[in-house]
């Protein structure tokens, strides 16, 4: 036999570096018959092997039970190579892991070397059952004769613990003199084992602490001492006096020991552990932070990032500490390390007041901004592939991951607390639709979310909010790239929505509908195209029923030509695959028809009564009986401006009434008998009982189900006899369904929401009988701008204070749940602002037109006093 | 603790696999994963790996304290990665790697990645002397080599028991078990699994 060793293995994959794969088949496979060899230094060299291979990826879970036979082996060496391919292969789930029982209990008392290699094996492959087995073993090996064993069994303990927390009981005492023993490394490994225990569960070690103050203060193993201070970090917030009583050695182990791991450790823990409050914590917490500014400016980059990242934690408690450092902070995220960039990200985050949200979120924006002028636009880069691969060394910022996350954290600065910290929103605005051009990653739905919500939020920037969408949507750069990853192509929705809903702020909607309806839209996903299908009716809606107030004749062509392009562009849609575009588009459809029809057969006149009447449901908005214009010009506006879109609050569902006699549980229509088709109804006396009663049973039900639904034929639907009868029969007689038809249309005329087409009758002669009225000089409608501007003119920015709604709006006649008495600004102003269908819109009233102040006024962020519920309440705008 | 320790080299080569704590991915990901994002990084960085793809990888821990750290060192042509949690200090476990690599460049004289390579075993075996399931054992130098030596000869004499035709080239004389003597070469062959 000529068997390969581990290093013959090597160096055949070293020479067969071309054929990995092929090589090791052919070795797997020598292996397969080294293993089943009885020959132990075989086998073994075959199990090492295959854990070499292991290392490499490729499976060797199917030889687990020769590890265990290698592992019993008596021989040291051989033993050594079974527990080292056990370590590296077994899991939970091994299932010869229940074989091993016996065996590791014989190998615990063996010789000193096997225990230390059975223990350091039973710390990987401990399983809940060992754990259970094997924990006398383990408790008694704590006191062990020989240090070496001892450490290896307490952290062996641990292990044992984590899977079976009973055992932690019966091993207490012992771990607990294990601190006063004589070997320094024991005593480190209990500390090591008694800091992760105290993580999980601090309150259980309180009582160490006088021992472990002891260690503190007479120990100098570093190591040990930074898994005290670590320790400590975890009971001192459970433990006041220990506060206290730790005060005075740390302050003086921070100004003393030379190794700045302890040092960072002690800062670290003062912060974490709660010891930078009272008078005495105060100047430690100076020092702890000069510390680590110290830190942060030194060449070393590790001091750096752990600096910044010590800092992230203590900032919540002393800002104004760290406001000092606020630039050297800044200029870390500019670090060409990715690592230090995170935490400083991180910090910078933590740091974010009222005062320093624009000139951080300015900085940050910056550096999206710089790299992507560095970066070529998505048309360059296209071009450049086709050409030739271009070769820039990576810079951290130009990593999608890192942009990613950059981006995340400008969006979570701004909206920290519901916009708590945004002065301006218009600026905020801006922001967030620079952030959409510049970020180069998927962050558009985020943006569009945060668009959305800050448009239904504050009030005060709606105008201007309403005006950069407006441009945003006449921009197509961002059409042109929607395609690209990275495009944030979501934000037209917000557009797009954010234009259509609030229109009225703009003098001239209509010149929002060409870029609603170019065909360049179709590379947007559906559902933005679906959006856009809703703006243009809100679009129109709003315009029409505005250009009715002041009709002219002269409007007429004007109107249809855009009921025209909007028709062509609505039949392109309803072709569309995507379900929800289709429907939207056909619905949008239908009612330009209807217009589109009127529009037609218009002629101008005095209104007289046939027509009033016709048009009943529209008497209530006809407010100018002296205009004569084509009433479906209100068609579409009472659809969507009826009631204001407001916040809605988080527990306002939960909060309606629940209405008395509702009761969920029965049936509203009941359930339709079983779709059986057809049923045979047997005649055998056996079985013609059960059939009977059953189709007793059916009789009755289908008897309910009828009297509740509209005509329905059952009869004879189930009888006793030798008959194929269909269970459910819909055969209706064509009075029944003129009956109903007749019925139905005499709902339709009293429901407002149906358009009853009498035309259809005689339309003809109707039309012809409408009078006709020239109105003449009329002043036509300016057309200036491509696009539509504000109705009042407004600076960039204006100066004025936002109202924020946080709560949101809550049902009329809520139940309020642990808040008696609800003042919510949005409950009270919404209800009441609900606006009047045909009253032109609030102008946007701005006091002074002075230009953009460098600080923007504070700004008052109404914030309910509410009892309990508050912190509950935020977020949502539905 | 300690999550896993990795040995690679700058090809991103497995040299050694550790993991203490079992993860979702297999270790050839995370090797890969790691390697990728360490290797791009230029000397002169700090030690902590810190990157935006990391967080998703190594599954996301809510709390900041228990997200899991990445730190590496890099000696020549092997970077030797710890992953840890927050009961770890960042800058001890830069320490315990200087032991792990002064222990094996003691028990190896002058380790290079070659020693890695043929003694995947050994390294195994020095490594259990600094870690033991991802709690440190012993970060004392003269300590650790103490216990590797005396685990060596325990290995030595018992292989040298079991295969007293051999010249006991096994355990810790490396440079030898690679010499290719005639008789080496042929009680290795004789014996089928020596010179391990």
């Amino acid at each position: 036999m000529w068997e390969r060793t581990l290093q013959d293995l090597v160096r055949g994959l070293r020479a067969n570096k071309n054929d990995e794969a092929k090589f090791i088949g052919k070795a797997v496979d020598e292996i397969r018959q080294e293993i089943k060899n009885d020959d132990m230094e075989l086998k073994a060299g075959a199990v090492l092997k295959l854990t070499y291979l292991d290392m490499l990826g490729y499976d060797m879970s199917w030889a687990s039970f020769h590890v265990v036979e290698v592992m019993s082996s008596p021989k040291f060496h051989l033993k050594c190579v079974g527990y080292l391919a056990a370590t590296q292969s077994f899991d939970q789930e091994t299932d010869v892991l229940m074989l091993t029982t016996n065996l590791l209990k014989k190998d615990l008392g063996s010789t000193p070397a096997d225990i230390s290699v059975t223990l350091d094996g039973l710390s990987h492959i401990v399983t809940t059952e060992l754990a259970r087995d094997l924990s006398p073993e383990l408790i008694a090996m704590l006191n062990h004769s020989r240090p070496q064993i001892r450490k290896r069994a307490i952290l062996a303990l641990y292990k044992l613990v984590l899977k079976n927390p009973d055992t932690l009981q019966h091993a207490r005492v012992r771990l607990e003199d294990k601190l006063e023993d004589p070997d320094p490394a024991v005593v480190a490994a209990t500390v090591n084992i008694i800091c992760e225990l105290a993580r999980q569960n601090p309150k259980e070690f309180l009582s160490l602490a006088p021992q472990l103050f002891h260690l503190l203060t007479t120990s100098s193993n570093n190591w040990m001492l930074i898994k005290i201070i670590k320790l400590f970090g975890s009971l001192s917030p459970h433990e006041p006096r220990l506060v206290k009583k730790l005060q005075p050695p740390i302050t003086e182990l921070i100004s003393t020991t030379p190794a700045i791991s302890l040092l960072y450790e002690c800062v670290h823990t003062c912060i974490i552990g709660g010891m930078l409050q009272g008078p005495q914590g105060d100047s430690l917490a100076r020092m702890c932070v000069s510390k680590l500014a110290t830190f942060i400016q030194d060449p070393d980059q590790n001091l750096k990032y752990i600096a910044l990242q010590a800092m992230a934690k203590i900032v919540p408690s002393h800002p104004h500490l760290v406001a000092d450092y606020q630039d050297t902070i800044l200029s870390s995220v500019n670090d060409q390390d990715i690592s230090i960039r995170m935490r400083a990200l991180e910090l910078v985050s933590a740091m974010v007041d009222r005062d320093n949200l624009q000139s951080i979120v300015q900085q940050l924006l910056a550096h999206l901004v710089k790299d992507s002028s560095m970066m070529p636009t998505a048309s360059q880069i296209l071009l450049q592939n086709s050409a030739s691969p271009t070769s820039s060394p990576p810079s951290p910022s130009q990593s999608p991951g890192y942009r990613l996350i950059l981006s995340q954290r400008i969006l979570a600065v701004g909206s920290q607390s519901t916009y708590e910290n945004v002065a301006n929103f218009e600026w905020y605005i801006s922001v967030l639709v620079d952030l959409a051009h510049v970020a180069n990653v998927d962050i558009g739905v985020e943006i569009r979310d945060q668009l959305v919500e800050i448009v239904g939020r504050v009030r005060g920037v709606r105008p201007f909010a309403v005006k950069l969408m407006s441009s945003l949507l006449a921009d197509d750069t961002m059409l042109r790239n929607a395609n690209e990853p990275g495009s944030c192509s979501e934000v037209l929705w917000a557009a797009a929505w954010i234009c259509g809903e609030h229109c009225s702020a703009l003098s001239d909607p209509q010149k929002l509908l060409p870029h609603l309806l170019q065909p360049e839209v179709d590379r947007l996903s559906p559902n933005i195209i679906a959006t856009y299908i809703q703006a243009v009716l809100k679009v129109f809606g709003t315009w029409a029923s505005e250009l009715a107030q002041r009709w002219s004749e002269d409007d007429l062509p004007i109107v249809k030509e855009k009921v025209i392009n909007i028709k062509n562009r609505l039949e392109d849609l309803s072709g569309s695959s995507d379900i929800e575009t289709q429907e939207r588009a056909s619905n949008a459809l239908q009612l330009f028809s209807f217009i589109s029809a009127d529009l037609n057969s218009h002629r101008s006149r005095r209104p007289s009564i046939s027509a009033a009447s016709s048009l009943s449901m529209f008497e209530e908005t006809s407010i100018t009986e002296d205009l004569d214009f084509p009433k479906s010009l209100y068609l579409i506006d009472p659809l969507f401006s009826s009631h204001e879109l407001n916040p809605v609050a988080n527990s306002a569902q939960a909060s309606v009434p629940v209405p008395e006699g509702l009761d969920l549980d029965s049936w509203i229509v009941a359930p339709p008998p079983e779709p059986t088709g057809y049923k045979v109804v047997d005649q055998a006396d056996d079985s013609k009982k059960k059939k009977g009663n059953k189709g007793k049973e059916k009789e009755k039900e289908t008897k309910t189900s009828a009297g509740k639904k509209t005509k329905k034929h059952n009869g004879e639907a189930v009888v006793d006899g030798d008959l194929l009868v269909p269970v459910e029969s819909d055969i209706e007689s064509p009075e029944d369904i003129e009956k109903r038809k007749a019925e139905r249309q005499a709902q339709l005329r009293d429901d407002p929401y149906y358009i009853v087409d009498d035309r259809s009758t005689k339309p003809l002669e109707e039309v012809e009988s409408i009078p006709v009225v020239h109105l003449e000089d009329m002043p036509p409608i300016p057309h200036e701008s491509r696009l539509p501007s504000l109705r009042t003119t407004s600076q960039s920015f204006s100066s004025q204070s936002f109202v924020i709604e946080k709560d949101g709006e809550m049902p009329e006649g809520a139940i309020l749940l642990a808040t008696p008495k609800l003042s919510t600004p949005a409950s009270g102003s919404s209800r009441s602002a609900t606006p009047a269908r045909l009253t032109s819109f609030q102008p946007y009233e701005i006091a002074d037109d002075a230009p953009r102040p460098q600080t923007p006024e504070a700004v008052t962020v109404l914030r309910t006093k509410k009892k309990g519920t508050a912190a509950k309440k935020k977020k949502t705008i539905s | 603790m300690i999550h896993a320790v990795l040995i690679f080299n700058t090809s991103g080569v497995a040299r050694l696999t550790k993991f203490y704590t079992p993860l979702h991915q297999s270790a050839q990901s995370v090797v890969q994963k790691i390697f990728s994002l360490v290797s791009t990084r230029p000397a002169g960085l700090c030690n902590f790996l810190d990157a935006p793809e990391l967080e998703q990888f190594l599954g996301f821990k809510g709390d900041a304290d228990e997200r899991w750290r990445v730190v590496y060192r890099s000696y020549a042509t092997l970077y030797f990665v710890f992953v840890v949690d927050g009961a770890e200090s960042e800058l001890g476990i830069l320490d315990l790697i200087q032991v792990f690599v002064e222990s094996l460049d003691r028990s190896f004289e002058n380790v290079c990645e070659l020693d890695l390579v043929f003694h995947f075993d050994e390294v195994h075996h020095i490594l259990a002397e600094v870690i033991q399931g991802g709690l440190v054992l012993e970060t004392n130098v003269e300590e650790i080599d103490l216990a590797i030596q005396e685990a060596a000869r325990a290995r030595k004499e018992s292989f040298a028991s079991a295969n007293p035709l051999s010249l006991g080239s096994v355990g810790l004389t490396p440079r030898g078990a690679n010499m290719k003597t005639p008789l080496g070469w042929l009680t290795g062959k004789l014996t089928g699994a020596g010179a391990r």
